[in-house]
């Protein structure tokens, strides 16, 4: 017994003292950037497409030499969704002088603001919550808000309702700063005069079965269901109403009910969890989906396959998502270098804010341009719709903007 | 005093006075000193990173929480697995003048040290609440009461307007007497707040163990009916441990939010609560010198796996995942082989090692 | 009114399956006084097992079904022989302190493998159109799953009640010693009851899985989930569990349909099933069907 003790507690102790590996490539000028997500935890089902996003477009600005000689070095951590872990990953990428840092969640970016404009630091979260960039002035939201995706799917509600009178929309939110994000907004929007009538907010719990809601919204004459929450309690609600055949089979059918969602209420992952209940389901977002042809998707699909991801990461929005992300961070770069200026975080934040008119930023992988200036801290500022038929999302349209969030500001 | 007061080789108590004493002999008392002066001036001599600073006020804060932890779970037997809700109650207590007042207040910026005690106190009065149904639950039902408290504090913060639904809630820098505390001096600032306050209330624990109020609670753990049968209320000592380690948890709880400079509830979900749980039995329940060894080791693995992972995912792509699978596997691993093989925690090691060198150069 | 018999309905149908879910709890602790915290784990895994059968191998749904029983029986099983074998007769902390690690480790586990980080769906294989009379509507997938939940119920009384191996696994956990002097193995009566609660799990995993999809941040929470309906029916009653997990499902249906939204209240389903456990554990402290302990000095 006394042996197996001392052989345990030395085996604990070695663990413990051993030193943590720290693995460099060391080549010319190296630019480093940091990420830390949401791999593991609540949300890792968007955090770790988006985090292969981001490696994936890394590697290839370096083997495809995009930066001419110099490298971008690309620290990627797992912060499991807890915002004291993504400060600590924040600091330590600090140590490592980052030009540039990608930060993830709602919860972390409010959190770190104040860190971030002490540090002088471009940041570009995957949360579009417009909340981010109130009192903070290097927070960049790579595309609409959420306030600007909710109330621009309010405003293609009011603008296509097929019945009588006002339509009538609930909003299915989540429990949380990121589900809130665009309730006020679109309160203001229709005191602004947008002419839909909010019936009800939700904020969902862990509910396995919707149907005291979904009879509630009928019985309030509820045609319209604008979600800003992630996919599971989307998927479950629409499996829900499947069963219930309470959705409408063409949009805006009469008595029943047509299901509209914000960018990570959506995507082809909500098709792999609600299957056929998703059918008919409206989903907005600036990026472009894999569904679509085009010069933008042919690429990202070249990428997924030259770094052996496989078919449901490529055809995630959020691998696309985190492309973008760091395909923005290396246009600053470049930018910066073909003006001859040192790649600093004071010249890339610079670079971020010129990118507007004739400087806007094509990415491709987006549905528009990539616009921000010292008043528009907004990236991609359209929005397509898409509509999910025989299992697969659809553009529905050309690109719109949101006309009341330009009012309401 | 006849005995020697430098050397042990044994037990020669002639008193209870003797055996209560903190430190057995004056090495001890030498060494302890030469430590705590060397937790002092390190920092002084090294340049450490601000990550480390941070990771090492993180453990500060984790010691000054499982002080109250095992006070609870380790000296008084009551299992509770809504820890992290009393260290949250702590950081609200702040949150609440933050929202009321503003951020940069001088009752938040100037009055730090008493803001720390008052959410200790706002902790000790909502833990002895939590603690109420103690009078008649038991083990797992106990267990479950706490399992509550955690999710309506929860669920509280997160849909009340007040707090911001549960967002981070912003707290200013602190001053001092040399002015702000700047972004440079933050964590190295805090380093020294917070060590003095695990040294101060360090010793406030061991001198409560060597009194009654600390022996009742070990009396009313063992049994709390025989301890009825001496005179003690078991009753009033549960709600008492309870208000113990709210307090201890205030603490924590307003050092986190200065520390951090803000509070938002994902701080003080279940998952912390399991996480100070963990540190409490791997520490070793029911000893003052766990309350050191668990936060280290925990939160040290914590830091090693993460650098480990790191390390295996640069070198093997493909198996992204296992990289990412290797936390929370970790994680669960040690406190599962701690359980079946050193079920008295890091303490025991402690103790074995401490023994080998008092009996040095003989085995026994 | 039909919103009121509405909100009965899908009250008693998510209650029977918080039912089978507690199930797995009242399982283990009536033989061996363990409180499974990693439940919600095993009941994901089965799920995960019951889908990889259909999907990845082809298999029938209603027979991956039953295999991903059987799989998760033997599972929990050798859970209980590698993990708490060892612990009998340890401190209950240190127990459920054990299965909080195993949670951490099946989580660890179940990130190696693609269902960790994404998101799948059962292929359907029920009619989409729901159940309706007056007014009232149930889905088949939950109707499929409350007949299970009932019949898994009844075996399992039965099984207590009146098969020698249910009646020895009942004397093991009023007397351990007593038990084993009569001849009965008690390990095994251990082991057989984590198997049990495996299998359960599984069920309950499968038809959670069919009504709200695959994702693991979803069905790993309901082993917290169902605290409250264990503890409010008592530890260790089959009975217990099915009426307090009907009394949850009413509760929670009842508040998302009258309080949300009202007095700006929203979310009041997560919360007011540990509101009432409170209640219930006040003025009866081992809930409502539990065993109450005599301790003796």
């Amino acid at each position: 017994m006394k042996n197996k003790q001392v052989t345990f507690m030395l085996v604990g102790l070695s663990f413990l003292l051993m030193l943590g590996f720290s693995a460099q490539a060391l080549a010319g000028e190296t630019y480093p950037i940091a990420l830390s997500l949401a791999i593991t935890g609540p949300t890792s089902d968007v955090g770790s497409p988006y985090s292969k996003g981001v490696e994936d477009y890394c590697k290839y600005v370096n083997d495809e030499k995009l930066l001419g000689d110099d490298k971008l070095e690309c620290f990627i951590r797992d912060d499991g969704y807890k915002t004291e872990v993504t400060k600590r990953n924040f600091e330590d990428f600090l140590d490592e002088k980052i030009v540039f840092y990608l930060n993830y969640s709602t919860g972390s970016t409010m959190a770190m603001r104040k860190d971030f404009d002490e540090e002088k630091i471009p940041t570009l979260p995957a949360s579009f919550h417009a909340g981010n960039l109130v009192d903070s002035t290097y927070v960049f939201l790579p595309i609409s808000s959420y306030s600007s995706q909710a109330v621009g799917l309010a405003e293609y509600v009011a603008a296509n309702h097929k019945g009588s009178g006002k339509p009538k929309v609930a909003l299915f939110l989540h429990p949380s700063a990121f589900g809130r994000a665009p309730r006020d907004d679109v309160k203001k929007a229709i005191a602004a005069g947008l002419n839909i009538d909010l019936v009800e907010i939700v904020e969902h719990g862990k509910d396995l079965d919707n149907t005291a809601m979904l009879q509630r919204f009928k019985s309030k004459g509820v045609q319209y269901v604008i979600s800003q929450t992630v996919q599971p309690p989307v998927a479950t609600m629409l499996k829900g109403a499947q069963s219930l055949g309470m959705i409408a089979k063409t949009y805006g059918e009469a008595g029943k009910i047509t299901f509209l969602g914000c960018h990570y209420a959506g995507g082809p992952d909500l098709i792999g969890l609600a299957g056929s209940a998703a059918e008919n389901y409206y989903w907005t977002t600036s990026y472009k989906l894999m569904t679509a042809p085009g010069p933008g998707t042919d690429a990202q699909l070249a990428l997924a396959k030259r770094y052996g991801r496989d078919e449901k990461v490529a055809q995630s929005q959020n691998y696309t998502n985190g492309i973008m992300v760091v395909q923005v961070a290396v246009e600053a770069m470049r930018r910066a270098k073909t003006k001859g200026k040192k790649v600093t975080r004071a010249s890339l934040y610079e670079e971020m804010l010129a990118m507007n008119g004739y400087n806007a930023f094509y990415p491709l992988t987006t549905v528009g341009p990539v616009t921000f200036s010292k008043t528009d801290r907004e990236g991609v500022d359209t929005l397509q719709l898409y509509v999910a038929k025989d299992g697969v999302f659809h553009e529905l349209g050309l690109p719109f903007a949101s006309e009341y969030v330009k009012k309401i500001k | 005093m006849a005995e020697n007061r430098w050397l042990a080789t044994g037990n020669f108590f002639t008193s209870y006075r003797a055996e209560q004493r903190i430190f057995l002999t004056n090495i001890d008392r030498l060494v302890f000193t030469c430590f705590l002066l060397l937790l002092f001036v390190w920092p002084l001599v090294f340049e450490v990173s601000n990550k480390y600073m941070l990771v090492i006020d993180t453990i500060l804060i984790a010691i000054v929480a499982v002080y109250g932890l095992n006070l609870l779970t380790g000296f008084a037997g009551l299992i509770s697995i809504g820890h992290a809700a009393f260290v949250g109650v702590g950081a609200y207590t702040l949150a609440t003048f933050a929202r009321i007042l503003g951020s940069d207040h001088v009752l938040l910026t100037h009055y730090w040290p008493l803001m720390i005690l008052l959410a200790g106190g706002v902790g000790a009065v909502i833990g002895a609440i939590v603690g109420l149904p103690s009078l008649r639950l038991k083990h797992l039902y106990l267990v479950i009461a706490t399992l509550s408290f955690q999710m309506i504090f929860q669920w509280t913060i997160n849909f009340s307007r007040f707090y911001d639904q549960g967002q981070t809630i912003a707290i200013g820098r602190v001053f001092w007497f040399a002015g702000k505390v700047t972004r440079k001096q933050h964590y190295f600032f805090w380093y020294y707040v917070i060590l003095l306050v695990v040294v101060v209330l360090g010793f406030a624990v061991r001198n409560l163990l060597r009194s009654k109020h600390g022996r009742c609670l070990v009396a009313v753990r063992d049994n709390d009916r025989a301890a009825d049968a001496m005179g003690i209320h078991p009753g009033f000592t549960k709600v008492y441990a309870f208000a113990l380690s709210g307090f201890f948890a205030g603490v924590a709880g307003a050092l986190h939010a200065y520390l951090w400079r803000g509070v938002g509830f994902e701080s003080f979900t279940l998952h912390h609560s399991i996480s100070y749980l963990a540190m409490a039995i791997v520490g070793g329940l029911g000893t003052l010198v766990g309350s050191f060894f668990g936060p280290v080791a925990i939160l040290m693995l914590e830091l090693q796996v993460e650098n480990i992972a790191e390390f295996v995912g640069h070198y093997f792509t493909a198996i992204g995942d296992v990289a990412t699978a290797f936390r929370p596997l970790s994680f669960g691993l040690v406190i599962v082989l701690f359980l079946m093989f050193e079920p008295r925690g890091i303490a025991n090691w402690w103790r074995i090692t401490r023994t080998y060198f008092k009996l040095w150069p003989f085995r026994y | 009114m039909s919103y009121f018999f509405q909100l009965v309905t899908s009250g008693i149908v998510v209650g029977s399956i918080y039912a089978l879910s507690a199930l797995g709890f009242v399982l283990i602790y009536k033989s061996s006084r363990v409180l499974n915290i990693a439940h919600g784990q095993i009941i994901a895994s089965g799920a995960f097992i019951t889908y990889a059968l259909t999907v990845w191998m082809g298999i029938h749904i209603a027979v991956s079904f039953i295999l991903s029983m059987i799989i998760t029986f033997f599972l929990a099983m050798s859970v209980e022989r590698v993990f708490l074998r060892r612990l009998i007769g340890e401190p209950i902390i240190s127990v459920i302190m054990v299965t909080i690690g195993l949670m951490s480790i099946i989580d660890g586990i179940i990130y190696m493998t693609p269902f960790g980080s994404e998101n799948f769906s059962f292929p359907e294989f029920l009619p989409k159109v729901p159940i309706s009379f007056w007014g009232i509507s149930i889905s088949w997938t939950q109707m499929v799953g409350v007949v299970i939940t009932f019949i898994m119920i009844g075996a399992f009384t039965w099984f207590f009640k009146a098969s020698t191996v249910g009646i020895s696994m009942r004397a093991v956990s009023d007397d351990q010693f007593a038990s084993m002097s009569i001849g009965i193995s008690v390990p095994k009566v251990f082991g057989l009851a984590w198997a049990t609660a495996g299998l359960s799990a599984a069920a309950a995993g499968g038809i959670i899985g069919n009504i709200t999809g695959l994702n693991f941040d979803v069905l790993h929470s309901f082993g917290i989930i169902v605290f409250p309906v264990v503890i409010v029916g008592g530890l260790d009653s089959i009975f217990g569990a099915v009426v307090a997990g009907i009394i949850m499902g009413l509760i929670q249906q009842f508040a998302s349909g009258y309080l949300d939204g009202k007095w700006g209240l929203n979310g009041t389903a997560d919360v007011l099933p540990y509101i009432i456990l409170l209640i219930i554990l006040l003025i009866k402290p081992h809930g409502l069907f539990g065993i109450h302990e005599i301790e003796r000095v």
